[in-house]
Protein backbone atom coordinates (compact mmCIF):
# COMPACT_ATOMS: atom_id res chain seq x y z
CA UNK A 1 0.00 0.00 0.00
CA UNK A 2 2.68 2.45 1.30
CA UNK A 3 5.89 3.16 -1.09
CA UNK A 4 8.02 4.10 1.56
CA UNK A 5 11.34 2.57 2.09
CA UNK A 6 11.73 2.40 5.35
CA UNK A 7 8.44 1.87 7.14
CA UNK A 8 8.56 3.13 11.05
CA UNK A 9 5.87 0.82 11.71
CA UNK A 10 5.21 -2.65 10.75
CA UNK A 11 1.47 -3.09 9.49
CA UNK A 12 0.58 -5.32 11.76
CA UNK A 13 1.97 -3.29 14.84
CA UNK A 14 -0.56 -0.16 13.09
CA UNK A 15 -3.14 -2.61 12.88
CA UNK A 16 -3.12 -3.75 16.43
CA UNK A 17 -2.97 -0.18 17.45
CA UNK A 18 -6.19 0.70 15.30
CA UNK A 19 -7.76 -1.78 16.73
CA UNK A 20 -6.46 -0.77 20.10
CA UNK A 21 -7.64 2.81 20.61
CA UNK A 22 -10.95 2.48 19.73
CA UNK A 23 -11.35 -1.07 21.78
CA UNK A 24 -9.48 1.32 25.17
CA UNK A 25 -11.48 4.24 24.10
CA UNK A 26 -14.69 2.33 24.17
CA UNK A 27 -13.60 0.20 27.79
CA UNK A 28 -13.21 4.36 29.46
CA UNK A 29 -16.54 5.41 28.28
CA UNK A 30 -18.13 2.38 29.77
CA UNK A 31 -15.79 2.85 32.74
CA UNK A 32 -17.00 6.29 33.31
CA UNK A 33 -19.93 6.05 34.81
CA UNK A 34 -18.53 2.84 37.24
CA UNK A 35 -16.80 5.49 38.53
CA UNK A 36 -19.67 7.97 39.09
CA UNK A 37 -21.03 5.00 40.44
CA UNK A 38 -18.88 5.68 43.33
CA UNK A 39 -19.30 8.99 43.69
CA UNK A 40 -22.68 9.65 42.38
CA UNK A 41 -23.21 13.16 43.56
CA UNK A 42 -20.06 14.99 40.86
CA UNK A 43 -20.65 15.77 37.65
CA UNK A 44 -19.38 13.07 34.52
CA UNK A 45 -15.65 12.97 34.19
CA UNK A 46 -15.44 14.90 37.47
CA UNK A 47 -14.52 12.03 39.52
CA UNK A 48 -11.02 13.41 41.07
CA UNK A 49 -13.20 16.67 42.04
CA UNK A 50 -14.81 15.56 46.00
CA UNK A 51 -16.00 18.50 47.52
CA UNK A 52 -18.32 20.42 44.80
CA UNK A 53 -21.56 19.46 46.18
CA UNK A 54 -20.37 18.20 49.07
CA UNK A 55 -20.71 21.35 51.27
CA UNK A 56 -22.74 20.45 54.52
CA UNK A 57 -24.94 22.71 56.11
CA UNK A 58 -25.88 22.87 59.65
CA UNK A 59 -28.25 23.95 61.86
CA UNK A 60 -28.51 27.11 63.85
CA UNK A 61 -28.85 25.99 67.52
CA UNK A 62 -28.04 27.49 71.07
CA UNK A 63 -24.93 26.15 72.09
CA UNK A 64 -25.30 27.69 75.87
CA UNK A 65 -26.51 30.30 77.70
CA UNK A 66 -24.19 32.72 79.52
CA UNK A 67 -25.34 31.28 82.72
CA UNK A 68 -23.87 28.42 82.23
CA UNK A 69 -20.47 29.34 82.07
CA UNK A 70 -20.17 32.48 84.64
CA UNK A 71 -16.71 31.54 85.43
CA UNK A 72 -13.41 31.52 83.46
CA UNK A 73 -12.68 27.88 82.54
CA UNK A 74 -16.72 26.97 82.76
CA UNK A 75 -17.69 24.96 79.71
CA UNK A 76 -20.13 23.44 77.91
CA UNK A 77 -20.58 20.90 75.73
CA UNK A 78 -23.19 20.56 72.88
CA UNK A 79 -24.00 18.71 69.51
CA UNK A 80 -24.54 20.77 66.50
CA UNK A 81 -26.37 18.74 63.71
CA UNK A 82 -24.94 19.24 59.75
CA UNK A 83 -26.51 17.79 56.78
CA UNK A 84 -23.80 16.05 54.83
CA UNK A 85 -24.67 14.61 50.82
CA UNK A 86 -23.98 10.78 51.10
CA UNK A 87 -24.16 8.44 48.22
CA UNK A 88 -27.31 6.60 49.75
CA UNK A 89 -30.68 6.58 48.47
CA UNK A 90 -31.53 9.15 50.79
CA UNK A 91 -28.92 11.00 50.23
CA UNK A 92 -27.68 13.25 52.66
CA UNK A 93 -27.07 12.00 56.55
CA UNK A 94 -27.33 14.14 59.44
CA UNK A 95 -24.00 14.02 61.42
CA UNK A 96 -23.74 14.70 64.82
CA UNK A 97 -20.96 17.43 65.46
CA UNK A 98 -20.11 18.03 68.80
CA UNK A 99 -18.79 20.77 70.20
CA UNK A 100 -17.57 22.99 73.56
CA UNK A 101 -17.91 26.56 74.53
CA UNK A 102 -15.40 27.44 76.81
CA UNK A 103 -15.54 30.62 78.95
CA UNK A 104 -11.81 31.96 79.15
CA UNK A 105 -9.93 34.20 81.79
CA UNK A 106 -9.15 37.21 79.04
CA UNK A 107 -10.17 37.77 75.66
CA UNK A 108 -8.25 36.44 72.65
CA UNK A 109 -8.53 37.08 69.21
CA UNK A 110 -10.75 34.52 67.57
CA UNK A 111 -9.41 31.90 64.50
CA UNK A 112 -12.70 33.03 62.79
CA UNK A 113 -11.02 33.95 59.40
CA UNK A 114 -12.21 30.86 57.69
CA UNK A 115 -15.27 32.36 57.71
CA UNK A 116 -14.89 34.65 54.26
CA UNK A 117 -14.61 31.10 52.84
CA UNK A 118 -18.01 30.39 53.31
CA UNK A 119 -19.21 33.52 52.44
CA UNK A 120 -20.10 34.77 56.04
CA UNK A 121 -19.19 37.45 58.00
CA UNK A 122 -17.94 36.69 61.83
CA UNK A 123 -20.23 39.05 64.16
CA UNK A 124 -17.51 38.33 67.09
CA UNK A 125 -13.48 38.72 66.88
CA UNK A 126 -12.33 39.22 69.80
CA UNK A 127 -13.96 37.63 72.97
CA UNK A 128 -13.86 35.45 76.32
CA UNK A 129 -15.99 33.17 75.05
CA UNK A 130 -14.70 30.74 72.34
CA UNK A 131 -16.85 27.84 70.83
CA UNK A 132 -14.70 24.93 69.31
CA UNK A 133 -15.45 21.82 67.31
CA UNK A 134 -14.62 18.46 69.13
CA UNK A 135 -13.80 16.82 66.28
CA UNK A 136 -9.95 16.09 66.38
CA UNK A 137 -8.38 18.27 63.46
CA UNK A 138 -6.14 15.23 63.47
CA UNK A 139 -7.80 12.20 62.49
CA UNK A 140 -11.14 12.73 63.66
CA UNK A 141 -11.67 11.43 67.52
CA UNK A 142 -13.40 13.56 69.23
CA UNK A 143 -11.53 15.33 71.83
CA UNK A 144 -12.21 16.08 75.46
CA UNK A 145 -12.48 19.32 77.34
CA UNK A 146 -10.37 18.46 80.57
CA UNK A 147 -10.58 20.92 83.44
CA UNK A 148 -8.03 19.51 85.60
CA UNK A 149 -4.55 19.33 84.06
CA UNK A 150 -3.13 16.71 85.71
CA UNK A 151 -5.89 14.11 84.33
CA UNK A 152 -3.84 15.10 80.96
CA UNK A 153 -0.59 13.89 82.30
CA UNK A 154 -2.45 10.63 84.08
CA UNK A 155 -4.50 9.66 80.89
CA UNK A 156 -3.09 10.88 78.17
CA UNK A 157 0.21 9.64 77.76
CA UNK A 158 2.48 11.47 80.36
CA UNK A 159 2.65 15.22 79.02
CA UNK A 160 3.20 17.64 81.85
CA UNK A 161 2.40 21.27 80.66
CA UNK A 162 4.79 24.32 81.64
CA UNK A 163 3.81 26.27 84.59
CA UNK A 164 2.57 28.68 82.82
CA UNK A 165 -0.49 26.51 81.21
CA UNK A 166 -1.16 24.64 84.13
CA UNK A 167 -4.62 25.01 83.48
CA UNK A 168 -7.67 23.34 82.12
CA UNK A 169 -6.99 22.03 78.60
CA UNK A 170 -8.07 20.01 75.90
CA UNK A 171 -6.79 16.01 75.29
CA UNK A 172 -7.58 13.66 72.35
CA UNK A 173 -7.76 9.92 73.53
CA UNK A 174 -7.23 8.45 70.32
CA UNK A 175 -3.65 9.46 69.19
CA UNK A 176 -2.80 12.18 72.58
CA UNK A 177 -2.79 15.53 70.86
CA UNK A 178 -3.17 18.05 74.08
CA UNK A 179 -4.35 21.37 72.91
CA UNK A 180 -4.59 24.94 75.13
CA UNK A 181 -7.55 26.60 74.52
CA UNK A 182 -6.49 30.04 76.47
CA UNK A 183 -3.54 30.21 74.25
CA UNK A 184 -3.19 34.59 73.75
CA UNK A 185 -2.20 34.28 69.94
CA UNK A 186 -3.41 31.02 68.38
CA UNK A 187 -6.29 29.53 70.44
CA UNK A 188 -6.35 26.19 70.73
CA UNK A 189 -2.39 25.97 69.92
CA UNK A 190 -1.14 22.47 69.66
CA UNK A 191 0.71 21.34 72.78
CA UNK A 192 1.98 18.17 71.97
CA UNK A 193 1.37 15.58 70.04
CA UNK A 194 0.53 14.69 66.04
CA UNK A 195 -2.30 16.77 65.55
CA UNK A 196 -1.14 19.63 62.56
CA UNK A 197 -3.17 22.54 63.68
CA UNK A 198 -5.68 23.60 66.46
CA UNK A 199 -9.40 22.31 66.73
CA UNK A 200 -11.87 23.93 64.43
CA UNK A 201 -13.97 26.57 65.39
CA UNK A 202 -17.53 27.61 65.00
CA UNK A 203 -19.41 31.18 64.70
CA UNK A 204 -21.61 32.09 66.97
CA UNK A 205 -23.22 35.24 68.01
CA UNK A 206 -24.59 36.05 71.31
CA UNK A 207 -28.58 37.08 71.29
CA UNK A 208 -29.57 37.99 74.87
CA UNK A 209 -28.37 35.79 77.29
CA UNK A 210 -27.84 32.80 74.77
CA UNK A 211 -24.75 31.83 72.51
CA UNK A 212 -26.03 30.62 69.19
CA UNK A 213 -23.80 28.89 66.84
CA UNK A 214 -24.54 29.30 63.40
CA UNK A 215 -21.42 27.89 61.47
CA UNK A 216 -18.47 25.28 62.09
CA UNK A 217 -15.37 25.92 60.09
CA UNK A 218 -15.54 22.86 57.05
CA UNK A 219 -12.76 20.62 56.72
CA UNK A 220 -12.04 17.06 58.42
CA UNK A 221 -14.26 13.92 58.49
CA UNK A 222 -17.27 13.72 60.89
CA UNK B 1 11.55 -5.94 27.17
CA UNK B 2 8.23 -7.34 27.14
CA UNK B 3 9.53 -10.56 26.57
CA UNK B 4 12.27 -10.43 29.15
CA UNK B 5 9.61 -9.78 31.48
CA UNK B 6 7.14 -12.39 30.11
CA UNK B 7 10.01 -15.12 30.87
CA UNK B 8 10.53 -13.84 34.21
CA UNK B 9 7.07 -14.05 35.12
CA UNK B 10 6.43 -17.31 33.34
CA UNK B 11 9.79 -18.61 35.26
CA UNK B 12 8.74 -17.47 38.27
CA UNK B 13 4.82 -18.67 38.07
CA UNK B 14 6.27 -22.29 37.72
CA UNK B 15 7.62 -22.04 40.60
CA UNK B 16 4.52 -20.44 42.43
CA UNK B 17 3.85 -21.47 46.01
CA UNK B 18 0.83 -19.98 47.74
CA UNK B 19 0.37 -22.56 50.69
CA UNK B 20 3.41 -23.88 50.50
CA UNK B 21 1.86 -26.67 48.41
CA UNK B 22 5.45 -27.54 46.73
CA UNK B 23 7.02 -28.23 50.25
CA UNK B 24 4.65 -31.37 51.05
CA UNK B 25 7.93 -33.02 52.01
CA UNK B 26 8.83 -30.83 54.84
CA UNK B 27 5.81 -30.99 56.86
CA UNK B 28 7.33 -32.37 59.95
CA UNK B 29 8.35 -29.24 59.77
CA UNK B 30 5.81 -26.57 61.98
CA UNK B 31 7.46 -23.75 60.08
CA UNK B 32 6.11 -25.00 57.33
CA UNK B 33 2.92 -25.93 58.37
CA UNK B 34 2.24 -22.82 58.15
CA UNK B 35 0.81 -22.17 54.05
CA UNK B 36 -1.84 -25.21 54.05
CA UNK B 37 -3.29 -23.88 57.66
CA UNK B 38 -3.33 -20.16 56.50
CA UNK B 39 -5.52 -21.56 53.69
CA UNK B 40 -7.29 -24.25 56.28
CA UNK B 41 -8.04 -20.36 58.11
CA UNK B 42 -9.12 -18.75 55.00
CA UNK B 43 -11.57 -21.39 54.49
CA UNK B 44 -13.07 -22.16 57.53
CA UNK B 45 -13.40 -17.43 58.00
CA UNK B 46 -15.20 -17.85 54.04
CA UNK B 47 -17.51 -20.83 55.37
CA UNK B 48 -18.67 -18.89 58.93
CA UNK B 49 -18.92 -15.31 57.52
CA UNK B 50 -21.50 -16.57 54.73
CA UNK B 51 -23.43 -18.47 57.46
CA UNK B 52 -23.25 -15.18 59.65
CA UNK B 53 -24.10 -13.17 56.51
CA UNK B 54 -27.64 -14.69 56.74
CA UNK B 55 -28.25 -13.09 60.08
CA UNK B 56 -26.24 -9.88 60.01
CA UNK B 57 -27.93 -6.76 58.80
CA UNK B 58 -25.73 -4.49 57.44
CA UNK B 59 -27.65 -1.07 58.61
CA UNK B 60 -26.37 1.82 61.06
CA UNK B 61 -29.34 0.94 63.24
CA UNK B 62 -29.43 -2.55 63.10
CA UNK B 63 -26.13 -3.90 62.84
CA UNK B 64 -24.94 -3.76 66.78
CA UNK B 65 -28.12 -5.48 68.02
CA UNK B 66 -27.55 -8.28 65.10
CA UNK B 67 -24.22 -8.98 66.54
CA UNK B 68 -25.74 -9.24 70.17
CA UNK B 69 -28.16 -11.60 68.31
CA UNK B 70 -26.15 -13.82 66.71
CA UNK B 71 -23.77 -14.03 69.68
CA UNK B 72 -26.78 -14.92 72.52
CA UNK B 73 -29.66 -16.13 70.69
CA UNK B 74 -29.19 -17.89 67.22
CA UNK B 75 -28.65 -21.18 67.88
CA UNK B 76 -24.74 -22.23 67.99
CA UNK B 77 -23.76 -18.35 67.12
CA UNK B 78 -21.74 -17.64 69.15
CA UNK B 79 -19.39 -20.60 67.63
CA UNK B 80 -20.08 -19.24 64.14
CA UNK B 81 -19.06 -15.70 65.10
CA UNK B 82 -16.27 -17.19 67.12
CA UNK B 83 -14.93 -19.17 64.15
CA UNK B 84 -15.57 -16.53 62.01
CA UNK B 85 -13.05 -14.01 64.51
CA UNK B 86 -10.38 -16.68 65.75
CA UNK B 87 -9.78 -18.28 62.22
CA UNK B 88 -9.21 -14.49 61.14
CA UNK B 89 -7.14 -14.19 63.82
CA UNK B 90 -5.18 -17.31 63.34
CA UNK B 91 -5.03 -16.50 59.27
CA UNK B 92 -3.63 -12.74 60.32
CA UNK B 93 -1.15 -14.84 62.39
CA UNK B 94 0.13 -17.51 60.36
CA UNK B 95 0.91 -14.82 57.16
CA UNK B 96 2.89 -13.00 59.40
CA UNK B 97 4.41 -16.00 60.74
CA UNK B 98 4.85 -17.29 57.20
CA UNK B 99 6.22 -13.79 55.87
CA UNK B 100 8.86 -14.17 58.56
CA UNK B 101 9.78 -17.84 57.43
CA UNK B 102 9.83 -16.21 53.86
CA UNK B 103 12.50 -13.72 55.18
CA UNK B 104 14.42 -15.42 57.50
CA UNK B 105 15.26 -18.17 55.74
CA UNK B 106 15.76 -16.26 51.82
CA UNK B 107 12.94 -17.62 50.51
CA UNK B 108 12.25 -14.51 48.35
CA UNK B 109 15.62 -14.52 46.32
CA UNK B 110 15.24 -16.66 42.98
CA UNK B 111 12.66 -18.10 42.28
CA UNK B 112 10.58 -17.09 44.88
CA UNK B 113 10.27 -13.52 44.39
CA UNK B 114 6.62 -13.83 42.57
CA UNK B 115 5.81 -16.11 46.05
CA UNK B 116 6.86 -13.16 48.60
CA UNK B 117 5.19 -10.72 47.01
CA UNK B 118 1.87 -12.37 46.48
CA UNK B 119 2.30 -13.57 50.31
CA UNK B 120 2.80 -9.62 50.98
CA UNK B 121 0.32 -8.53 49.37
CA UNK B 122 -2.02 -11.28 51.00
CA UNK B 123 -1.18 -9.60 54.50
CA UNK B 124 -2.24 -6.10 53.38
CA UNK B 125 -5.50 -7.21 51.52
CA UNK B 126 -5.77 -9.70 54.92
CA UNK B 127 -5.75 -6.24 57.37
CA UNK B 128 -7.77 -4.31 54.50
CA UNK B 129 -10.39 -7.44 55.14
CA UNK B 130 -9.82 -6.96 59.05
CA UNK B 131 -10.41 -3.20 59.47
CA UNK B 132 -13.60 -3.49 56.54
CA UNK B 133 -15.15 -6.56 58.81
CA UNK B 134 -14.71 -4.98 62.29
CA UNK B 135 -16.53 -1.87 61.37
CA UNK B 136 -19.50 -3.88 60.43
CA UNK B 137 -20.02 -4.75 64.60
CA UNK B 138 -20.76 -0.74 64.93
CA UNK B 139 -19.16 -0.79 68.22
CA UNK B 140 -17.19 1.97 69.44
CA UNK B 141 -13.68 0.94 68.36
CA UNK B 142 -15.13 0.11 64.86
CA UNK B 143 -16.48 3.38 64.24
CA UNK B 144 -13.20 5.26 65.93
CA UNK B 145 -10.78 3.09 64.16
CA UNK B 146 -12.70 3.72 60.64
CA UNK B 147 -12.79 7.37 60.87
CA UNK B 148 -9.25 7.79 61.87
CA UNK B 149 -8.27 5.16 59.20
CA UNK B 150 -9.95 7.07 56.53
CA UNK B 151 -8.88 10.51 57.55
CA UNK B 152 -5.38 9.30 56.97
CA UNK B 153 -5.98 9.67 53.28
CA UNK B 154 -7.08 13.27 53.82
CA UNK B 155 -3.38 14.08 54.47
CA UNK B 156 -2.17 12.79 50.87
CA UNK B 157 -3.38 16.14 49.45
CA UNK B 158 -0.53 17.99 51.38
CA UNK B 159 2.24 16.73 49.03
CA UNK B 160 3.04 18.90 46.95
CA UNK B 161 2.64 18.74 43.21
CA UNK B 162 0.59 15.55 43.32
CA UNK B 163 -1.48 16.98 46.34
CA UNK B 164 -3.43 19.74 45.12
CA UNK B 165 -5.66 17.56 42.74
CA UNK B 166 -7.13 15.71 45.85
CA UNK B 167 -6.40 12.10 44.87
CA UNK B 168 -6.29 11.35 49.28
CA UNK B 169 -9.86 13.06 49.92
CA UNK B 170 -10.91 11.14 46.97
CA UNK B 171 -9.68 7.78 48.65
CA UNK B 172 -11.51 8.93 51.61
CA UNK B 173 -14.98 9.71 50.10
CA UNK B 174 -15.16 7.04 47.94
CA UNK B 175 -14.72 4.29 50.91
CA UNK B 176 -16.55 6.23 53.16
CA UNK B 177 -19.44 7.00 50.48
CA UNK B 178 -19.71 10.97 51.72
CA UNK B 179 -17.34 13.38 53.98
CA UNK B 180 -18.73 11.26 57.33
CA UNK B 181 -19.10 7.90 58.43
CA UNK B 182 -22.56 6.72 58.18
CA UNK B 183 -24.68 4.00 56.03
CA UNK B 184 -23.11 3.78 52.92
CA UNK B 185 -19.55 3.57 54.86
CA UNK B 186 -21.30 0.48 56.47
CA UNK B 187 -22.44 -0.67 53.45
CA UNK B 188 -19.19 -0.38 51.09
CA UNK B 189 -17.11 -1.76 54.13
CA UNK B 190 -19.42 -4.94 54.17
CA UNK B 191 -19.00 -5.27 50.26
CA UNK B 192 -15.18 -4.88 50.27
CA UNK B 193 -14.86 -7.02 53.80
CA UNK B 194 -16.96 -9.88 51.40
CA UNK B 195 -15.76 -9.27 48.12
CA UNK B 196 -11.84 -8.75 48.74
CA UNK B 197 -11.86 -13.23 49.95
CA UNK B 198 -14.63 -13.91 47.36
CA UNK B 199 -12.50 -12.70 44.70
CA UNK B 200 -9.14 -13.75 45.41
CA UNK B 201 -10.91 -17.34 46.51
CA UNK B 202 -12.02 -17.38 42.85
CA UNK B 203 -8.82 -16.55 41.33
CA UNK B 204 -7.10 -18.77 43.85
CA UNK B 205 -9.21 -21.89 42.65
CA UNK B 206 -7.99 -20.99 38.90
CA UNK B 207 -4.20 -21.19 40.09
CA UNK B 208 -5.26 -24.81 41.64
CA UNK B 209 -7.49 -26.22 38.71
CA UNK B 210 -4.35 -25.21 36.05
CA UNK B 211 -1.50 -26.24 37.91
CA UNK B 212 -3.58 -29.54 39.45
CA UNK B 213 -1.99 -28.84 43.46
CA UNK B 214 -3.03 -30.29 46.00
CA UNK B 215 -5.01 -27.33 48.17
CA UNK B 216 -4.31 -28.07 51.51
CA UNK B 217 -1.45 -29.89 52.27
CA UNK B 218 -2.35 -30.86 55.63
CA UNK B 219 -2.92 -34.28 57.24
CA UNK B 220 -6.20 -34.64 59.05
CA UNK B 221 -4.31 -34.51 62.65
CA UNK B 222 -3.49 -31.13 62.46
CA UNK B 223 -6.69 -29.91 60.64
CA UNK B 224 -8.68 -31.52 63.65
CA UNK B 225 -6.42 -30.18 66.08
CA UNK B 226 -7.12 -26.57 65.30
CA UNK B 227 -10.17 -26.73 64.76
CA UNK B 228 -11.06 -28.09 68.69
CA UNK B 229 -8.71 -25.44 69.00
CA UNK B 230 -10.57 -22.49 67.40
CA UNK B 231 -13.89 -24.32 68.78
CA UNK B 232 -12.60 -24.04 72.69
CA UNK B 233 -11.22 -20.47 72.09
CA UNK B 234 -14.45 -19.58 70.94
CA UNK B 235 -16.20 -21.15 73.51
CA UNK B 236 -14.20 -19.70 76.55
CA UNK B 237 -13.59 -16.56 75.30
CA UNK B 238 -16.63 -15.70 73.12
CA UNK B 239 -15.86 -12.82 70.87
CA UNK B 240 -16.46 -9.46 72.09
CA UNK B 241 -19.05 -6.70 70.70
CA UNK B 242 -17.73 -3.75 73.24
CA UNK B 243 -20.77 -0.86 73.05
CA UNK B 244 -22.69 0.28 70.33
CA UNK B 245 -20.72 2.77 68.40
CA UNK B 246 -21.57 6.79 69.85
CA UNK B 247 -20.45 9.04 67.47
CA UNK B 248 -20.34 11.69 69.99
CA UNK B 249 -17.92 10.41 72.03
CA UNK B 250 -14.66 8.79 71.88
CA UNK B 251 -13.91 6.47 74.66
CA UNK B 252 -10.31 7.12 76.62
CA UNK B 253 -8.60 4.66 76.41
CA UNK B 254 -9.46 3.31 72.77
CA UNK B 255 -7.32 -0.24 71.13
CA UNK B 256 -7.52 -1.22 68.07
CA UNK B 257 -7.46 -4.99 66.93
CA UNK B 258 -3.99 -6.44 67.79
CA UNK B 259 -1.99 -6.30 64.22
CA UNK B 260 -3.10 -2.37 64.37
CA UNK B 261 -1.88 -1.73 67.61
CA UNK B 262 1.70 -0.85 66.66
CA UNK B 263 0.96 0.88 63.51
CA UNK B 264 -1.52 2.89 66.19
CA UNK B 265 1.65 3.81 68.40
CA UNK B 266 3.46 5.04 65.67
CA UNK B 267 0.69 6.69 64.48
CA UNK B 268 0.93 8.98 67.81
CA UNK B 269 4.56 9.56 67.41
CA UNK B 270 4.35 11.12 63.42
CA UNK B 271 3.09 14.03 61.97
CA UNK B 272 0.04 12.88 59.63
CA UNK B 273 0.66 12.59 56.80
CA UNK B 274 3.48 10.37 57.62
CA UNK B 275 1.11 8.07 59.14
CA UNK B 276 -0.08 7.34 56.28
CA UNK B 277 3.33 7.61 54.11
CA UNK B 278 5.14 5.91 56.62
CA UNK B 279 3.22 2.23 56.51
CA UNK B 280 2.79 3.22 52.72
CA UNK B 281 6.69 3.11 52.17
CA UNK B 282 7.15 0.17 54.61
CA UNK B 283 4.72 -1.97 52.37
CA UNK B 284 7.03 -0.44 49.43
CA UNK B 285 9.79 -2.51 51.08
CA UNK B 286 8.41 -4.97 51.54
CA UNK B 287 7.17 -5.70 48.05
CA UNK B 288 10.62 -4.72 46.80
CA UNK B 289 12.88 -6.67 49.20
CA UNK B 290 13.83 -9.51 46.70
CA UNK B 291 15.08 -7.03 44.49
CA UNK B 292 16.66 -4.88 47.07
CA UNK B 293 18.68 -7.44 48.78
CA UNK B 294 21.08 -8.87 46.23
CA UNK B 295 23.22 -11.14 48.35
CA UNK B 296 24.19 -14.50 47.77
CA UNK B 297 23.51 -16.25 50.53
CA UNK B 298 19.73 -17.58 51.98
CA UNK B 299 21.07 -18.13 55.20
CA UNK B 300 20.25 -14.72 57.86
CA UNK B 301 23.99 -14.31 59.17
CA UNK B 302 24.93 -14.46 54.67
CA UNK B 303 23.36 -10.68 54.54
CA UNK B 304 23.31 -9.33 58.08
CA UNK B 305 22.02 -5.88 56.71
CA UNK B 306 18.55 -7.98 55.53
CA UNK B 307 18.71 -9.63 58.71
CA UNK B 308 19.45 -6.80 61.28
CA UNK B 309 16.27 -5.00 59.34
CA UNK B 310 14.23 -7.90 59.97
CA UNK B 311 15.26 -8.29 63.21
CA UNK B 312 14.30 -4.60 63.92
CA UNK B 313 11.14 -4.72 62.34
CA UNK B 314 9.89 -7.37 64.84
CA UNK B 315 11.36 -6.01 67.70
CA UNK B 316 9.47 -2.29 66.96
CA UNK B 317 6.39 -4.33 66.59
CA UNK B 318 6.25 -6.27 69.96
CA UNK B 319 7.59 -3.43 71.73
CA UNK B 320 5.35 -0.66 70.08
CA UNK B 321 2.25 -3.08 70.70
CA UNK B 322 3.08 -3.55 74.54
CA UNK B 323 3.76 0.37 74.94
CA UNK B 324 0.41 1.22 73.14
CA UNK B 325 -1.41 -1.75 75.69
CA UNK B 326 0.61 0.26 78.45
CA UNK B 327 -1.07 3.40 77.01
CA UNK B 328 2.82 5.07 77.45
CA UNK B 329 3.15 7.61 74.87
CA UNK B 330 5.29 10.49 75.75
CA UNK B 331 5.46 12.07 72.19
CA UNK B 332 8.14 15.06 73.50
CA UNK B 333 10.77 11.99 74.40
CA UNK B 334 9.90 8.60 72.12
CA UNK B 335 10.19 9.63 68.19
CA UNK B 336 13.59 11.13 69.54
CA UNK B 337 14.76 7.77 71.16
CA UNK B 338 13.18 5.51 68.24
CA UNK B 339 14.62 7.64 65.39
CA UNK B 340 18.28 7.76 67.02
CA UNK B 341 18.07 3.97 67.64
CA UNK B 342 16.26 2.81 64.26
CA UNK B 343 19.33 5.48 62.85
CA UNK B 344 22.38 3.51 64.90
CA UNK B 345 21.25 0.29 64.34
CA UNK B 346 20.71 0.58 60.56
CA UNK B 347 24.30 1.81 60.75
CA UNK B 348 25.87 -0.91 62.82
CA UNK B 349 24.47 -3.47 60.04
CA UNK B 350 25.61 -1.42 57.07
CA UNK B 351 29.07 -1.87 58.76
CA UNK B 352 28.48 -5.38 59.25
CA UNK B 353 27.77 -6.10 55.86
CA UNK B 354 30.66 -4.34 54.62
CA UNK B 355 33.00 -5.88 57.09
CA UNK B 356 31.55 -9.54 56.18
CA UNK B 357 31.67 -8.88 52.63
CA UNK B 358 35.23 -7.86 52.62
CA UNK B 359 35.91 -11.30 54.64
CA UNK B 360 33.86 -12.80 52.06
CA UNK B 361 36.33 -11.12 49.32
CA UNK B 362 39.59 -12.41 51.07
CA UNK B 363 38.63 -15.74 52.29
CA UNK B 364 40.06 -18.27 49.55
CA UNK B 365 36.65 -19.16 47.24
CA UNK B 366 35.46 -22.43 48.08
CA UNK B 367 32.81 -23.74 46.65
CA UNK B 368 30.74 -21.06 45.75
CA UNK B 369 31.19 -18.97 42.43
CA UNK B 370 33.03 -15.93 42.39
CA UNK B 371 31.47 -13.13 43.27
CA UNK B 372 29.52 -10.73 40.87
CA UNK B 373 30.35 -7.27 40.02
CA UNK B 374 26.78 -6.40 41.18
CA UNK B 375 26.73 -8.73 44.26
CA UNK B 376 30.04 -6.88 45.49
CA UNK B 377 28.18 -4.06 46.21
Amino acid sequence: MDAEPAPRMERRSLLKWAVAAPALAGLAAFASPLLRFLKPNVDKFKIYAPVTNDVARGETIVAATLDDIPRPWDYKYFVFTQKYPQYTPEGFKAANMPGVVVRLPYKVPLPVQWARTIGKEPQVTESDIIVYSRICPHLGCIYNYVPNWREVTAGYGGYVPPDARKHALMACPCHLSIYDPADREMPGRVLSGPAPRPPRTFLYRVEGTSIIVTDVEPGGIA
Amino acid sequence: MWEALRDWIRERREKLNLFDETLAARQDNPMFLLGPLLYYFWLITVVTGVVLMIWYEPTTTGAFSSIERIQHEVPLGWLIRGLHKYAADGLILTIILRIYRMYFLGEYKKPGELSWMLGFLGLVLAMISGITGYLLIWNQRAFWAAKTVLSVPVYFDEIPLIGPMGFGSMIAYVFLGGPAVGQATITRFYALHFGISLVLLILIEVFFQRTRRRRINMSLAPMILFMVMLVVISYILPAESGRRADPTRTPLPILSDWYFLALYQYVKYTPPLWAGLGPGLLIGFGMLVPFLDRSRGRRPLERPFFFVVGLMALIYFLVFTTLILFNIAVIERDPFIVMVVTVAVLFGALLWELRYRRRQRSAPPRAAPAVRPHAAG
